[in-house]
C-alpha cells in the first residue's frame, strides 16, 4: 500500500471522506464523554445540538434577544407620568431610601425630559427619542410591569440571564437550546454577538450554560473580522500546505484509531476536526453582507456611522436567524442605558444608536416572513429612579440622572406569538414600583420558554438529584395577555 | 414598603425544595408560629441584623452596644437605649420610629436597611414584657436532631471495615491488594486483568499522571535500559521526588478548594494579591507528602493550632498554619463592595464555605441544608446552622471582615476591617521592605526633579505675566503671593485671590504652553508608572482566624435570613456523631480564640471518621483511573453512586490511615498494582463483559486536562519556564477575545502559576475545560467541541510552539529528515514511528518542502514547523494510553 502513490487531497475531500467514514457514527459520542458520571439516573445518553421535540407546537422557531444593558428608563421611553412632571423637585428620597445605591446623589423627584405621543392604531405612549420604533409600535407588545429583585448591575445580569442573582447558573440561551437543539448544524445554536468594542457587563457569565453542557454556551460571533476565535489560521499558509497537513494528520490518526477499537471518545476527538471545518465555512458565510441589497443596508443603517455598528449586529441577527440558528443574543458593549447623569443626552444618544436598526430588524423580518417563526426580545436588566441622581436641591435633567431601579422596568416582545401593538400592566403614579399585571423575572423566562413550545416545569436538568430548572422553585407564569 | 435587597441565595438553594419539603420544615421547625412569649432570641438577631453595621463588635456609635439586653441597658452618651416595660420611653424604640434610626443616608456605607413593621411591633412587644431573657442552653436543648440511629446505618456513614483481601484465581496478577480487590469481581464476569502494557507506555502515563508532563527523553532511555529488579518501582519514585508532582496534584487540589486570585461576582473582578501564598502552600505540602491529617488540620483550624499573635518570630511552621487557612478564603466574594456586601451577600459566602467542606472533604452536599432538611441524606438545617455556628468566630455576618480593598496597596484605615494578617517571616517582610522603600524613593526622586522643573518655569511665567499688570500693582501683588497664606492681610489675600489664578499656570497649561516640558513631564509620567508598577503590596496573609467573640447562631427558617428560629450551638453533622458530644473550648489556656474549628478539624481526622479517609483515597484513584470507586466523587449520599468496589474503597481508607495519611504512599500502592499496569486496548470481550469499564478490565484512555495540554506544548516546544512560586502572573484579552497568558522572558510558567480570575482566562485553558470555581470543582466535565480544533489548528501561538518545536528538533539531531521524524515522535508521542507512520511523514515532509521551496521567503524550519504541527494535533498526543 505505501508503495503505491498517495492521492493527494483536497481539504474538501479530506473531510467527505471523513463523513462517509465510520467516523459519522463517532459524532453521537461527541460531548456524551463524561458528562454522565454521577449522573446515572439521567435520561439524555448524549448531549449535542441536534433538533429535539419541543413540548408543545412551538410559536417561535428563533429567537433574537436585543439585550439592552445598563437598564433603560422605563419613565424616559414608554412609560410617561404626568405625575412626575407635577412633582417634580419634590423630595421624596425619604419614602424608598432602601430601594437607593448612591444615597449621597439621592435627589428629588425629577420629570421627564422628553415629550411622548401616542402611535399607531393602538396609541402606545413612545417617546420622542425613538422615532423609528413609534412608526412599529402596533407590532410590539410593551410590559410596563416586570421587576427584578436587585439594584445592582451584576446581580441584577446573572438574574435576567438565568433567574438566580449569581453566576454559575446556565442562562436562557442555554436552556433553550438545551431543550431544542438547532436546525443548523453547521453553525453554533446559541449565538452571542457581541460588541466589537468590548464585552458588557460580567462578560462571557452572561451567556455562560452553568451546569449544563459546555455545548450549551454561548458562542462569541464577532460581527467584524473573523467571527469566531481561530476560525483562520493564524500565520498565513498557502492552502496546499494546509491541505497537506490535514491529509497527514487523518492518515496517522487513521492508523492510530485502527488499533484501538472501542475507543469512542477517539473517534469523536477525530470527527470534531470535521465539524470545525464545516463551521469554517458557514460561519463565514454568514457574516457576508455583500449579497444585502444596498437598501437594506440603507435600512439597518449601516451606512450611517452612528447606527453602523448596531445595524450590522441586527442585520447579521436576522441572517442567523435565516440560517436556523436557534438562539440569537445581541450586546451593547458599554453600558450605554445606564444614564446615571445627563439624562437629557445620554439616553437620546443611546436611543440613536440603536432605534433605527432594531426598528429595521422588525420591519425586515417582516417582509421575509420571519416575523412568523422569529421571537423577538428587548429590555435590560432593571429600570430607573423617579428621583434625580444629584448633588443639587433642583433636579434638571440635562445634567443629572436616574438611579438603577428594581421595582420597576419596561420589556417588549414581539414577532411570533405576540399580539402586537399590546400594552401590558402599568406601574404606580410615579413609575417607582409595577403594581398592576406584575411580570418578574420568571414569568418573562416562563413566557420566552412557551414560545419557543418548551414548558418552563418540563424543561429539566438533573443534577444531585434534583430537577433543574430555569424558572427553578419560583412562581413564574406565562403572560398570557401578550400571546396572539 | 421596604422589599429587602439585595437578598441574592436565600431562595436559590431552594432549587431542590418541593412542595413536600416544606411540610418536612414545618414540622421541623416548631415555635415560632404558636404565639408565645417574645424573648431575646427574637430580638437580638433582629437588633444584629439592622443595628450591629453601627452598634456591634467593630463599632460603637455614639457608644452604643445593641448586641444584648445588658448593653442595651447599660446605654451610650444619650443614656439607656432600653427601659424594660415602657416601649414609649425606650429611646432606641423612639429612634426607630421617628427614622432617625438607622440613618436612611447611611444605609450603604453601613450595610444595612430600616426595620421592617413586623420587627419594629415584635421589639416593642418584648420591651412591653419586661425584655425577658431565657437562658441561652434551655432555649438550645429544645430543637433535638431530627437524625437517628437508624440513618447512621448507611454504609458512607459507618466506619471503613475491615475486610480480608479476597483469594482469586489469578494469585500471579496479584501485585498488592488492590489486585486482589480488582481481580475478585472481573473474575466473578468471567474476565481478567489485560496484560501489562509496555514500558513506554507505562513510564508516559506515569509521568502524566504524577507530573502532569510527559516523561523527559533521558528518563525514557533510563527506565528502558534498566534491567535490574523493581526499576518500575524505582521510576515511580522518580516521577514522584520531581517538584513538577507538587504543581501537578496540587492543582487538583485547588479545583477542590476553588482557588482564584480574584473575589468575582461583580465586574470589577479585583485581584486578591496574596492569595499565591495559599497556591504555594498547597504545591509545597504535596511535594513535602504533609500528611494529610495535618494538612486538613492546617486548613481547617491553623489559626488554633499555635499561638501566632504572641509568638516570638513567625516560624515557617507559624506562617505555614495561617496561609493554610486560605482554603476557607477562596470563595466567590462581593463583600468589598458596599451594595453586595450586606447581610444576605455575607451569608452566600458562609454557605459557599460549608459546600467546599462539604464537597471537597466530606464528599456531602450538605449546603442542601441551609433552607430545609436535606431531602436525601440525614442532614437537618440545625446541622447546617451548627456547622455554621462552628465558623462563626471568624465567619460573622454581624462582624464582617472584607475580603479586600480595590487598592491593595493602601493600608485601608476605613470603616472596615479587613482579613490580612501581617504575620510573613521577617526576612520577607524585610525584603519587601527594602525593595519597596527604594522604589518609592525612586519615585520621589523622579517626582521632585519635575517638581523643581515646574517651580522654575512657574516662577519665570509669573515674572512674565506681572509685568503685563498695571506697574502700581506689581510690587503688591508680588508681596501678596509671595507672603505664606495664613500670613496674609485682608488686602494682601484679596489680591492673591484676584490674581493668583491668572499669573501662575497650572501642570496642565504649563504642558501646553512649553512642548519641551511637556515631553519632560510625560516622560516622568511614564517613569513613575513604570516604577510604580514594580511596587508590590506589602507581604500579608489572606487569612481566616477565630476572633473569640462569634455571635449567636439562629437557624434560618426557609434559609431566609429575615426569619430567624431557633438559637442552634456549634456541633459536627449528627448522623457522623453518635455517643459523646464534641467539646468546644479555647485551643490553649487563656486563648482568645473559641478553638470551634480545631474541634471539627480533630473530628474530621479521627481514625473511625467514616468519610474523611474514604473521600481522600477515592480522590486519589479518580485521578489515577477516570473514575471514583464512587463516581459522584462530592457526594457519598443516597443519591451518590454506590461504590463499583466498596470492600476495596475501604481497604484503601484503613490502608490510608495506617500509612500516616501519606498521599504519596497510596500513589505508591495505586501504581504499583498490576491493575494500574493494564494495556488500555478494548478487546470484544471487555466490550461484552465490562462495557463502562466499571471493573477496570483494562486502563481507561484519558485525554490531557487543559493544562496538561498547554503545559506540555509548552515543555516539547522549549518554551516552558519551570520557575516556581510567587504573584501569579496575568493574563491579556485581546479585543477579539483572545485570552493568553504573560510570559517571562524564558517563555511561559506552568498554568499553575496564571492568574486564575474569574472572568476570563487563558482560552486554551476554557475551551479544553477550564472549571469555573462556582465555589469549588471537584470533577471536570470534558466536552469535544469545534473551538478545541479550531484552536490547535489555527491558533497563531499553537502554530509558534509548533516551530519552536521543529527547531528543537533540528538543534538536537540535525538536518537529517528521517532522525527529526523519529526525534520528533519521541518528543511529542513518546515513541518511535512504525515504518508505516515513518514513510507517511517522510513522504509527507517531502511535499512540504517542496512547497515551501516554491515561496520564496520559506526557511528549512517551515516543512519540519507543520509536521510538527501535525503531531500536536494527533489524536495520540492528547490520548493517553
Amino acid at each position: 500500500m505505501s508503495d503505491q502513490p498517495r492521492r493527494s487531497m483536497t481539504r474538501r475531500s479530506f473531510f467527505d471522506s471523513l463523513s462517509g467514514s465510520i467516523y459519522g457514527t463517532a459524532l453521537a459520542y461527541l460531548l456524551g464523554e463524561d458528562l454522565l458520571a454521577g449522573e446515572p439516573s439521567h435520561r439524555r445518553r448524549v448531549y449535542d445540538l441536534k433538533p429535539r421535540q419541543a413540548h408543545q407546537e412551538p410559536k417561535a422557531r428563533s429567537i433574537i434577544h436585543l439585550f439592552m444593558n445598563g437598564g433603560p428608563s422605563q419613565m424616559d421611553l414608554f412609560d410617561p407620568k404626568e405625575e412626575l412632571t407635577k412633582r417634580h423637585g419634590e423630595p421624596y428620597f425619604d419614602k424608598i431610601a432602601g430601594e437607593v445605591e448612591f444615597i449621597n446623589s439621592a435627589g428629588a423627584l425629577m420629570k421627564s425630559p422628553y415629550k411622548f405621543q401616542r402611535h399607531g392604531e393602538s396609541g402606545i405612549w413612545v417617546s420622542e427619542v425613538m422615532p423609528h420604533l413609534a412608526k412599529q409600535v402596533d407590532d410590539i407588545a410593551v410590559i410596563r410591569s416586570m421587576h427584578t429583585t436587585t439594584f445592582a448591575h451584576e446581580h441584577a445580569l446573572y438574574k435576567i440571564q438565568s433567574g438566580h442573582m449569581m453566576s454559575a447558573y446556565p442562562s436562557l440561551g442555554s436552556w433553550s437550546t438545551y431543550g431544542l437543539g438547532s436546525e443548523n448544524q453547521n453553525l453554533p445554536a446559541y449565538v452571542v454577538l457581541d460588541d466589537p468594542k468590548g464585552l458588557p457587563t460580567n462578560g462571557v457569565e452572561n451567556w455562560q450554560a452553568g451546569f449544563l453542557p459546555p455545548v450549551y454556551q454561548g458562542t462569541r460571533f464577532r460581527s467584524e473580522g473573523s467571527p469566531i476565535l481561530d476560525l483562520e489560521a493564524g500565520v498565513e499558509k498557502p492552502p496546499r500546505v494546509v491541505d497537506l497537513q490535514r491529509d497527514l494528520l487523518a492518515r496517522l490518526d487513521d492508523i492510530h484509531r485502527s488499533g484501538r477499537p472501542g475507543q469512542p471518545i477517539l473517534d469523536a476527538r477525530i470527527s470534531n476536526y470535521e465539524l470545525a471545518a464545516r463551521m469554517q465555512l458557514a460561519a463565514s458565510a454568514a457574516l457576508d453582507l455583500s449579497q444585502e441589497s444596498a437598501e437594506t443596508l440603507e435600512m439597518y443603517g449601516i451606512n450611517d456611522k452612528k447606527t453602523e455598528s448596531y445595524g450590522r449586529r441586527c442585520l447579521i441577527a436576522r441572517r442567523l436567524v435565516e440560517s436556523g440558528v436557534r438562539f440569537v443574543q445581541l450586546y451593547i458593549s458599554s453600558q450605554i442605558w445606564d444614564s446615571h447623569g445627563q439624562l437629557a443626552t445620554s439616553l437620546r444618544d443611546a436611543c440613536d444608536f440603536t432605534d433605527k436598526p432594531v426598528a429595521a430588524l422588525l420591519k425586515d423580518l417582516k417582509q421575509r416572513g420571519l416575523f412568523d417563526s422569529t421571537l423577538l426580545v428587548w429590555g435590560g436588566e432593571f429600570g430607573r429612579l423617579p428621583i434625580a441622581q444629584t448633588s443639587e436641591d433642583t433636579p434638571n435633567p440635562t445634567r443629572d440622572g436616574r438611579d438603577h431601579n428594581k421595582n420597576a422596568m419596561v420589556t417588549w416582545f414581539a414577532g411570533a406569538g405576540v399580539k402586537g401593538g399590546t400594552l401590558y400592566g402599568a406601574t404606580d403614579e410615579l413609575g417607582f414600583a409595577a403594581v398592576e399585571d406584575k411580570v418578574s423575572v420568571h414569568d418573562w423566562h416562563a413566557t420566552i420558554l412557551h414560545l419557543l413550545g418548551l414548558d418552563h416545569d418540563r424543561l429539566v436538568f438533573e443534577r444531585l438529584g434534583l430537577k433543574e430548572k430555569l424558572t427553578s422553585v419560583f412562581d413564574a407564569h406565562v403572560i398570557d395577555g401578550i400571546l396572539v | 414598603m421596604y422589599p429587602q435587597s439585595p437578598f441574592p441565595r436565600i431562595v436559590q438553594v431552594a432549587v431542590i425544595c418541593t412542595a413536600t419539603m416544606f411540610a418536612v420544615w414545618l414540622r421541623a421547625s416548631p415555635g415560632r408560629s404558636e404565639r408565645r412569649q417574645v424573648t431575646q432570641h427574637e430580638v437580638i438577631p433582629l437588633l444584629l441584623l439592622r443595628c450591629a453595621g453601627c452598634h456591634g463588635r467593630q463599632h460603637q456609635d455614639g457608644g452604643l452596644d445593641l448586641r444584648s439586653k445588658a448593653s442595651m441597658l447599660k446605654g451610650g452618651k444619650s443614656g439607656p437605649a432600653l427601659v424594660p416595660g415602657e416601649p414609649e420611653k425606650s429611646l432606641i424604640l423612639k429612634r426607630i420610629l421617628s427614622e432617625d434610626m438607622p440613618p436612611r443616608r447611611r444605609l450603604i456605607e453601613a450595610t444595612v436597611k430600616p426595620m421592617q413593621a413586623g420587627e419594629i411591633e415584635l421589639l416593642s412587644a418584648w420591651i412591653e414584657a419586661g425584655a425577658p431573657e431565657v437562658e441561652a442552653a434551655s432555649e438550645w436543648a429544645e430543637l433535638e436532631s431530627p437524625i437517628n440511629d437508624e440513618d447512621r446505618q448507611y454504609w458512607a456513614f459507618q466506619p471503613p471495615g475491615l475486610f480480608p483481601v479476597p483469594q482469586v484465581q489469578h494469585a500471579d496478577r496479584v501485585r498488592n491488594p488492590i489486585d486482589a480487590f480488582i481481580l475478585v469481581k472481573l473474575e466473578e464476569k468471567g474476565s481478567t486483568l489485560s496484560p501489562e502494557a509496555n514500558r513506554r507506555t507505562l513510564i508516559r502515563r506515569a509521568a502524566f499522571d504524577l507530573t502532569g508532563l510527559p516523561p523527559e527523553l533521558e528518563d525514557v532511555d533510563a527506565f528502558l535500559s534498566d534491567s535490574r529488579p523493581e526499576a518500575y518501582e524505582r521510576m515511580i519514585n522518580t516521577l514522584l521526588s520531581s517538584r513538577r508532582y507538587g504543581e501537578r496534584w496540587g492543582g487538583y487540589w485547588l479545583d477542590r478548594a476553588g482557588y482564584a486570585d480574584t473575589e468575582g461576582e461583580r465586574e470589577q473582578d479585583i485581584l486578591r494579591p496574596h492569595a499565591y501564598r495559599y497556591r504555594d502552600y498547597v504545591i509545597r505540602a504535596f511535594n513535602a507528602d504533609k500528611p494529610y491529617d495535618r494538612f486538613l488540620l492546617e486548613q481547617l483550624a491553623g489559626d488554633e493550632l499555635a499561638d501566632y499573635e504572641n509568638a516570638d518570630e513567625i516560624t515557617p511552621e507559624i506562617y505555614d498554619n495561617l496561609v493554610a487557612t486560605g482554603f476557607l478564603r477562596m470563595v466567590p466574594d462581593p463583600t468589598w463592595f458596599n451594595v453586595t456586601g450586606f447581610v444576605p451577600n455575607r451569608l452566600d459566602v458562609v454557605a459557599d464555605v460549608i459546600d467546599v467542606l462539604g464537597s471537597a472533604v466530606m464528599g456531602l452536599t450538605v449546603k442542601c441544608a441551609r433552607c430545609h432538611e436535606h431531602m436525601f441524606d440525614p442532614i437537618s438545617q440545625r446541622d447546617y446552622y451548627s456547622l455554621a455556628a462552628i465558623f462563626k468566630g471568624a465567619y460573622d455576618e454581624h462582624d464582617w471582615l472584607k475580603p479586600n480593598s480595590l487598592n491593595p496597596l493602601e493600608n485601608n484605615t476605613g470603616r472596615y476591617s479587613y482579613r490580612y494578617l501581617s504575620h510573613v517571616p521577617a526576612e520577607e517582610l524585610e525584603e519587601w521592605t527594602a525593595r519597596d522603600s527604594k522604589l518609592a524613593a525612586e519615585i520621589a526622586a523622579v517626582k521632585e526633579a519635575l517638581d523643581d522643573q515646574v517651580a522654575l518655569l512657574k516662577q519665570k511665567i509669573f515674572e512674565d505675566r506681572l509685568t503685563e499688570l498695571p506697574e502700581v500693582l506689581r510690587s503688591d501683588v508680588r508681596g501678596a503671593v509671595e507672603t505664606e497664606a495664613n500670613e496674609r492681610n485682608e488686602i494682601q489675600q484679596y489680591l492673591s485671590e484676584k490674581f493668583e489664578k491668572t499669573l501662575f499656570p497650572t501642570d496642565e497649561q504649563l504642558r501646553e504652553s512649553d512642548e519641551d516640558f511637556k515631553q519632560a513631564a510625560e516622560e516622568t509620567d511614564r517613569r513613575i508608572e513604570s516604577l510604580g508598577k514594580k511596587r508590590r503590596p506589602k507581604p500579608m496573609v489572606r487569612a481566616l482566624w477565630d476572633r473569640g467573640e462569634p455571635s449567636p447562631t439562629y437557624l434560618l427558617r426557609r434559609g431566609n435570613y429575615l426569619t430567624p428560629g431557633h438559637l442552634v450551638g456549634p456541633e459536627t453533622l449528627s448522623v457522623l456523631t453518635s455517643g459523646e458530644p464534641i467539646e468546644f473550648k479555647p485551643p490553649w489556656p487563656g486563648a482568645k480564640q473559641t478553638g470551634r474549628r480545631l474541634a471539627l478539624a480533630k473530628w474530621l481526622v479521627q481514625a473511625d471518621h467514616p468519610l474523611t479517609a474514604r473521600v481522600m483515597a477515592n480522590t486519589l484513584w479518580k485521578h489515577h483511573f477516570r473514575h471514583g470507586i464512587v463516581k459522584s466523587l462530592d457526594n457519598f449520599g443516597r443519591i451518590g453512586t454506590l461504590p463499583t468496589h466498596p470492600e476495596l474503597l475501604d481497604w484503601m481508607a484503613r490502608e490510608f490511615i495506617r500509612r500516616d495519611w501519606s498521599v504519596k504512599a497510596m500513589h505508591r500502592l495505586i501504581m504499583n498494582s498490576s491493575t494500574y499496569r493494564q494495556m488500555s486496548t478494548v478487546t470484544p470481550a471487555h466490550e461484552r463483559l465490562d462495557p463502562e469499564n466499571d471493573l477496570l478490565s483494562r486502563f481507561p484512555l484519558k485525554r490531557m486536562e487543559a493544562e496538561v495540554l498547554w503545559d506540555t506544548l509548552l515543555l516539547i516546544s522549549g518554551q516552558l519556564d519551570e520557575t516556581p512560586f510567587g504573584a501569579a502572573d496575568g493574563v491579556n484579552v485581546r479585543p477579539d477575545g483572545l485570552v493568553t497568558a504573560v510570559g517571562t522572558e524564558s517563555g511561559w510558567r506552568r498554568s499553575i502559576y496564571v492568574e486564575h480570575n474569574r472572568k476570563q482566562n487563558m482560552t486554551i485553558l476554557e475551551s479544553f475545560d477550564l472549571p469555573r470555581p462556582t465555589p469549588n470543582c471537584l470533577e471536570r466535565k470534558l466536552s469535544t467541541v469545534a473551538p478545541q480544533a479550531l484552536h490547535l489548528l489555527n491558533n497563531q501561538t499553537i502554530h509558534e510552539l509548533a516551530t519552536s518545536f521543529a527547531e528543537r528538533v533540528i538543534r538536537e539531531v540535525g538536518d537529517h529528515p528521517a532522525k527529526q521524524i523519529d526525534q520528533g515522535y519521541q518528543i511529542a508521542l513518546g515513541r518511535l514511528p512504525t515504518p508505516e507512520e515513518k514513510q507517511l511523514v517522510m513522504e509527507s515532509l517531502d511535499k512540504l518542502k517542496q512547497q515551501w521551496a516554491e515561496d520564496e521567503t520559506a526557511s528549512g524550519v517551515k516543512a519540519l514547523a507543520d509536521v510538527c504541527h501535525v503531531l500536536i494535533n494527533a489524536a495520540e498526543f492528547m490520548y493517553i494510553d
